[in-house]
């Protein structure tokens, strides 16, 4: 009843949408955390967010749904991210939007700034990251801004929230201004002829017509989907524009950017003023030693050996002292009450809900994620790891891949369902597909990386290291092999914005660790428990064991790995994680050598990627590539990881 | 007799049409909108500049020759006063082509490096000069890859004549003439610094962004703004005029700074 009444209440009350819009990198998503109380993963990064997210809360006394968008440059779009938040914009209609104005990039946010006004919405402007515009020596003049766009601005720091109160103050005061450029009379004329075609219902005219008669790719498109414009209109537009570029002499779309451009120039021109005295830029040394292939390579070495010793000497010292504090104790006491039996079985027995579910998820799985989060959240505050594509892509080029195809890659390192969604961005087929596999192949993801580090590392570090050459030249071999297999297209253009050096704040670090942590437990428990419920059934029955026998040549002659392997490799299915902490079970009950312990490694990376990822890739690629894939991943794992075993008995 | 610049006018006029693959001799006349129409078309014909057939109108291998010529002439020329003279190129141009020989055109392309395009995006045709990329000690310009790491230079232009998206990404990051860039590496990727943002570029998208070897100077404890750049002239205030005049001396002067 309760719920009931709450729907309805709602349904009364009006709701006002509020966009949360600026360039990549800009803190949309930071301001959007402030405004609505939740939390968002925020880094210093481009293609953090790739799917808008909406939230309701209050503000002011209004009821409000917040969305946060991905980055977008202008409103002549490029990609089909792009063009999915300006779909956002013009279908969903917000009726308020805050402009995320990245201070440092002044010229590209008026830029972005000339499209949402002439949408005519109520706008607001949060100007951002001002302290780091000081610090480069360089003052804007808000005051100025305000007379120039005529919509509030508000200074704001997102990264410690200042500003927040003014923003949430100024949002509901806001009003939308009519803004216009005039252009030379046959564009005029040619923008006209094209909104008398344009069904009178539909919003943002001008702006539309516009984006049409500078040939925008994605427009028309979305006439057709979300307007239902019949074909025989579609073609009389289509008329038009070519009339009007017909009649014009020269290039329209470098017409209208010029116009542009000078309006921007002119109001930075005023805004911005410089100091004479260039500040020393420690951020910028450290950004080039960074991708400068004779300083980054040894940097990007010795951030993997600082994160080895991290996991090593402090994460696996922490989870074997939650282990015998914690869990001993418990299932002693368990021991105790319930006698060896089917009950404490089904509890704390080998495939026990309590030992392989609860147990391996806190205090396995748990303490290793944590301290591997720090470091990889620091990292992606300071902004290395889009650095690293500069670093990395002779490499990549090498594989077929083109430069833009290297971020997505990178990003790989952290999540591997975001990275396949990011792939989006890739123009082409061919580069999107050797992008999706390679994600999928052998690049660990945050939390699969920390457990290899921490499996491995009991093992020493030459293991380690002889792990990440062997999967390395896994990867590399796998792009090469598709870039044989597959038909040449022409490479995509490379133009990558890099985002600024910044000095992490540890809060931040920390709050977003908590979060990450947080997602894992609530994504993962469930699956683990699930998992060990599914194991304990398999192993009753008998299902476990033959199953075992039956696979024996491979995992024991192939592989030489024991039979045990097994459970990792079915809980693999289930959850990466949940098999890191079985490995690291067998490693304690000395049923792993050395040979093995890598052997085990490479194939649990590089076998079936998570169920998250696969989606991701079905979304990209369709159901029927995403098996065939999936299958292809499947059995060169085991090829390779049988070839390494063999190759490791033939050296030691 | 008609004047010869008329009939310049009406193969300028053609030349144009037939990159929009348009050929109607109707379109052409009234594009014109002159009172000597037919006596100028009928004079044309007989000089073997055109020929018309079914009201298609198509060039004769000698008025293309003379067409080409008067189109590189007019769009360097309008290359020439807005990059370099920052002016008003569509009325300067016009009277341009009509005097100008083809090795003065040559020259102009040798200084602006070979513009593959006016400011307005059409195709400039390219010269004997540009066939074997000549490059000569008064090549005003050169493309980004040739600057060497810690640089900063103004960009002149950019090229990009069918290359729409590309320039549209280009133009986005705010990479358009005038714009002063530092070159951050150029290796493994070019990375240059543009209005406070850091970009990375493949080294075929770099060698169509051309800047002005004149402003290029190293990092200098000066920052590199319009405002405070004593050392640098910017080529809108006849910066360009003014070298070509009195030598390099004066250019030289300041930019060695660094």
């Amino acid at each position: 009843m309760a719920i009931e009444l709450n729907s309805q209440r709602m349904e009364n009350i009006p709701i006002t949408k509020i966009g949360v819009i600026g360039l990549p990198n800009s803190g949309k998503t930071q301001v959007y955390n402030y405004l609505t109380g939740t939390y968002n993963v925020v880094a210093n990064s481009l293609l953090t967010t790739i799917e808008y997210k909406k939230t309701l809360c209050e503000i002011d006394g209004h009821a409000c749904e917040i969305t946060d968008t991905p980055g977008l440059h202008e409103l002549y779009v490029q990609s089909h991210e792009e063009a999915s938040t300006r779909e956002y914009i013009l279908s969903e209609n917000p009726d308020i939007i805050i402009m995320c104005m990245d201070s440092t990039r002044l010229k590209q946010s008026l830029n972005l700034a000339i499209d949402l006004l002439e949408l005519g919405k109520p706008l607001i402007i949060a100007l951002n990251a001002l302290d780091e515009t000081n610090r480069r020596g360089i003052w804007l003049d808000s005051k100025k801004l305000l007379h120039f766009l005529r919509v509030p601005v508000i200074e704001t720091i997102a990264l410690n929230g200042q500003g927040i109160d003014e923003l949430k103050e100024a949002l509901f005061k806001t009003r939308g201004i009519k803004f216009e450029f005039q252009y030379d009379q046959t564009i005029e004329d040619g923008i006209t002829q094209i909104m008398d075609r344009l069904p009178a219902n539909i919003q943002n005219q001008r702006k539309i017509a516009t984006l049409v008669l500078m040939n925008d790719s994605y427009i028309l498109d979305y006439l057709i989907r979300v307007n239902e414009i019949s074909q025989t209109d579609i073609e009389e537009i289509n008329t038009c524009v070519k009339k009007t570029q017909q009649n014009f002499p020269g290039n329209i779309n470098r017409v209208i950017n010029t116009r542009r451009s000078q309006w921007v120039d002119d109001i930075a021109n005023e805004v911005i003023q410089k100091q004479n005295i260039r500040p020393y830029e420690v951020e910028k040394t450290i950004a080039r030693l960074c991708r400068k292939p004779s300083t980054g390579i040894p940097i990007l070495l010795l951030i993997v050996y600082i994160m080895y010793l991290a996991v090593v000497n402090l994460a696996n010292v922490l989870a074997s002292w939650m282990d015998e504090t914690l869990w001993v104790p418990i299932s002693n006491v368990i021991n105790s009450f319930i006698s060896p039996g089917f009950f404490n079985d089904f509890l704390i027995g080998d495939y026990g809900i309590l030992s392989l579910g609860l147990a391996n998820a806190f205090i396995t799985v748990l303490p290793i994620l944590s301290v591997f989060f720090i470091i990889y959240n620091t990292l992606e505050d300071i902004g290395y790891i889009p650095n690293l594509c500069i670093l990395t892509k002779r490499l990549f080029e090498k594989v077929g891949l083109s430069g833009a195809s290297v971020m997505p890659l990178v990003l790989g390192f952290g999540c591997k369902t975001m990275a396949t969604l990011t792939t989006k961005s890739l123009t082409s087929k061919r580069e999107r597909y050797i992008a999706i596999y390679l994600i999928a192949f052998a690049i660990p993801c945050a939390a699969q990386m920390g457990l290899n580090i921490s499996i491995l590392g009991r093992m020493g570090f030459q293991a380690f290291a002889i792990t990440f050459f062997v999967l390395s030249i896994a990867e590399i071999s796998a792009g090469m092999i598709l870039n044989l297999l597959l038909k040449r297209e022409e490479k995509g253009d490379f133009i990558q914005e890099l985002p600024p050096i910044r000095l992490p704040v540890p809060k931040a670090v920390l709050v977003k660790t908590y979060y990450r942590l947080i997602w894992f437990l609530e994504e993962a428990l469930p699956v683990f428990i699930y998992a060990a419920v599914a194991m304990f059934i398999l192993d009753k029955t008998g299902l476990l064991m033959a199953s075992k026998i039956f696979l024996s040549p491979v995992i024991e002659g192939w592989l030489g790995l024991p039979l045990e392997m097994v459970d990792a490799l079915i809980l693999c299915m289930a959850r990466h994680e949940a098999a890191a902490g079985l490995i690291i079970k067998l490693i304690q009950q000395d049923m792993l050598n050395w040979v093995q312990c890598i052997v085990a490694v490479t194939i649990t990376t590089m076998f079936i990627p998570c169920f998250a990822n696969i989606v991701a890739m079905a979304k990209e690629l369709g159901v029927f590539k995403t098996i065939i894939m999936t299958i292809c991943i499947n059995a060169s794992a085991f090829f390779l990881a049988g070839c390494l075993n063999w190759a490791l008995i033939l050296i030691f | 007799m008609i004047k010869a610049t008329e009939k310049e006018e009406y193969l300028e006029k053609l030349w144009n049409m037939k990159e929009n693959n348009a050929d109607d001799i109707n379109q052409l006349t009234s594009a014109m909108n002159s009172d000597s129409n037919s006596s100028v078309i009928q004079e044309m014909l007989v000089e073997n500049l055109i020929i018309i057939n079914n009201d298609k109108v198509a060039f004769t291998d000698t008025g293309e020759e003379k067409a080409r010529k008067i189109i590189r002439a007019h769009r360097l020329a309008e290359r020439l006063i807005f990059d370099a003279l920052g002016g008003d190129y569509e009325s300067g141009a016009c009277e341009f082509e009509h005097i100008v020989n083809s090795e003065l055109v040559d020259s102009i392309c040798i200084l602006l490096g070979h513009p593959r395009e006016c400011p307005h995006g059409r195709p400039i045709p390219e010269g004997d000069c540009c066939k074997s990329a000549v490059k000569t000690a008064e090549c005003a310009v050169m493309p980004l890859t040739e600057m060497e790491p810690q640089q900063s230079s103004r960009v002149a232009y950019v090229n990009g004549y069918q290359k729409e998206s590309r320039l549209n990404k280009i133009d986005d990051l705010q990479i358009r003439s005038g714009v002063m860039i530092r070159m951050e590496q150029k290796k493994p990727a070019i990375v240059i610094q543009c209005e406070g943002a850091d970009i990375a570029l493949d080294d075929n998208v770099a060698s169509d962004i051309y800047v002005w070897k004149e402003c290029t100077r190293y990092r200098s404890k000066f920052e590199d703004s319009d405002i405070k750049a004593p050392d640098c002239v910017p080529p809108k205030r006849f910066g360009f005029m003014r070298r070509a005049r009195f030598g390099r001396k004066a250019c030289n002067q300041g930019c060695n700074n660094g």
